[in-house]
């Protein structure tokens, strides 16, 4: 298993770097525009900054579909699967080298954004100022909602969990493609279907287990758990397609 | 070596061999190479090479001690039936290829002497 | 060793392999011939656990083949098939990494006989350097079945001596090969035992110094026959 979880890990080594290497350069170009007062360099990094972390964990969740996608659907697929290794190990090895890397990128970019925004509180008395009106317009909304940390990280776990469930979900449908619907008519349009009536289902499901949980961290915490729960069911209904039905 | 792929190929190799000990090529009482060599040195089967060694051994041509390998034989009266043998399946070959020509033994024999002269 | 029993592949319409059942045994050298299409890959792969048949099994050791049988069954598909981010050394170091019987200074000594170099990209190597690159990882093997799919295509005359003796030289009473090829006469000397397969569907399965003896035909001859225009009789 963890040879199969290095190979996963060297596949999307590239896509990672890529990503390291520019939010470097954002982050440099922010502590220039931050310590030399360039005030547009420092507006236009922290935009950068912030559609990285979100692009970046969506980009590392869309590589890892492509990637499943190859290796079940072209000659490169004999690599995986002329090794004695079950379907479960095979897609496990994808499943947990694609949770940590989401979950450790998310974690990565947080740990990112609080540092700067210390940094940014710290060189700039006025922003607190402007931080306090946002929470308040927030309070406004949604009096529950706590935009310190503790309140931060647990949004940030359950928008994770949620991309990673939408992954597997992804998974699935595209292993029902290739196993079930292979060379039938509306292939592409039917695993489709499947993929986003699962969503779809998954994020009502999430909604209706915290509808009467009054406070929005646990809530969110609650809506991780389910939907992790949610990419373990679907990690299992895909192996169990693939090793009964997937001709490679 | 080329071989006829509509003979057998251990009866091609049993000749070639058969053709090496009438030469001396290999010598009486010289080991010969294992079966997977063999099979190695002529790139064949490594049953078919089983095979040149089982006819050969048949034929008295060579022998196998166990543990040690397989020998061409010391019998040199052997040897000698076998060059008279390959001797006359040459000559036989060789009318057989005139009379296709319309040449028959005496005309053949004939024009042998001329070539010779 | 490796068997077949009614085995079937059908593909949306076409049927690639129509209820074949064989039995191969080991310590013999099967070539596994018919034109492009006729289910020779097809078959294959099903023996090698890649496809799943339609109707019918394949065995190893009389078992269904399985992850268990890929440790002992080594394949090689006719199409390269390596991440393109790989070396000649990374993918001997990925097959020393899922194969308990790949062994590296083997590999390495294949691949210095056929000529390629562990630092060179494989997405660089000509064809014929790729037909040699999997030839090479696959008999660094010690498995007891090899299938090998067209392992001459791309080849030059010169390493195609190389690789018969590679074969030749892994082929011991205890191992099984099968090679498939168009090549027929590439596999005269080196097969003692040929299957024949058209549209699908079993032929025969004949042992070819007994076929020279008693026909005086070779592969290649027999070959013309069941696929050439003179069939009338075969089919």
């Amino acid at each position: 298993m963890s040879k199969l979880m290095k190979y996963e890990f060297r596949k999307t080594l590239a896509t990672k770097l890529i990503l390291l290497g520019i939010t470097a350069v954002a982050e440099i170009a922010f502590l220039l525009g931050l310590y030399l007062e360039k005030t547009r360099l420092l507006a236009t990094s922290v935009a950068i900054l912030t559609l990285l972390a979100i692009g970046g964990i969506l980009m590392i969740g869309l590589g890892s579909i492509l990637i499943f996608h190859r290796d079940i659907n072209t000659k490169q697929s004999y690599m995986l699967f002329m090794t004695p290794n079950s379907c479960y190990k095979i897609l496990g090895a994808k499943v947990i080298e694609n949770g940590l890397s989401i979950l450790l990128g998310g974690a990565f970019f947080f740990t990112l954004g609080a540092i700067d925004i210390a940094l940014l509180f710290a060189k700039e008395g006025n922003i607190q100022e402007m931080w306090k009106w946002i929470e308040d317009l927030i309070h406004s909304i949604n009096k529950n909602i706590q935009l310190d940390a503790k309140g931060l990280a647990c949004v940030t776990f359950g928008l994770l969990s949620s991309w990673i469930a939408t992954v597997t979900t992804a998974y699935l449908a595209e292993a029902v493609s290739a196993a079930l619907l292979n060379g039938k008519k509306y292939n592409g349009v039917l695993s489709f279907a499947l993929f986003l009536v699962i969503t779809i289902l998954l994020s009502w499901l999430g909604q209706k287990a915290t509808q009467a949980i009054v406070s929005v961290n646990l809530g969110f915490l609650i809506q991780g758990g389910i939907f992790l729960l949610a990419s373990g069911l679907m990690y299992v209904a895909t192996a169990q397609t693939m090793e009964r039905k997937l001709s490679v | 070596m080329q071989y006829d792929p509509n003979s057998p190929i251990w009866l091609q190799v049993m000749t070639a061999i058969k053709t090496d000990i009438v030469t001396g090529k290999r010598a009486p009482g010289e080991k010969l190479p294992g079966g997977r060599d063999l099979a190695l040195q002529y790139t064949i089967n490594p049953n078919t090479a089983a095979r040149v060694y089982q006819e050969l051994e048949k034929e008295g041509l060579c022998e196998t001690r166990r543990g040690l390998g397989t020998f061409v034989t010391e019998d040199a009266a052997r040897i000698g039936v076998l060059r008279t043998e390959m001797a006359h399946q040459a000559v036989r070959q060789f009318l057989e290829n005139m009379e296709k020509l319309g040449i028959y033994a005496n005309e053949a024999a004939r024009m042998i002497m001329e070539e010779e002269q | 060793m490796l068997e077949s029993r009614a085995i079937t592949k059908i593909f949306g319409s076409k049927t690639a392999v129509d209820h074949i059942t064989l039995k191969l045994e080991k310590g013999h050298v099967y070539a596994m011939l018919g034109p492009n299409g006729s289910g020779k890959t097809t078959w294959m792969k099903m023996a090698a656990g890649l496809i799943k048949p339609t109707s019918g099994e394949a065995l190893f050791e009389g078992a269904p083949v399985s992850i268990e049988s890929r440790k002992h069954v080594a394949y090689m598909s006719t199409e390269p098939y390596f991440y393109s981010w790989m070396t000649v050394k990374d993918v001997g170091k990925y097959y020393d990494d899922f194969f308990l019987d790949f062994s590296y200074p083997r590999y390495q000594a294949l691949i210095q006989r056929m000529e390629l170099a562990e630092n060179m990209k494989t997405t660089a190597l000509s064809s014929g350097m790729m037909a040699k690159l999997k030839i090479a990882v696959t008999m660094a093997r010690d498995a007891q079945v090899y299938m090998l799919d067209e392992p001459f295509n791309g080849i030059d005359l010169l390493a195609r001596d190389e690789i018969r003796h590679c074969i030749l030289e892994y082929a011991t009473e205890e191992k099984l090969l099968l090679l498939s090829s168009h090549l027929v006469e590439e596999m005269e000397a080196i097969a003692d035992r040929a299957v024949f397969i058209k549209n699908g569907r079993l032929i025969e399965c004949v042992d070819v110094e007994e076929m020279r003896g008693e026909r005086g035909i070779s592969m290649a001859d027999r070959y013309r026959e069941i696929y050439g225009h003179g069939e009338g009789a075969m089919a």
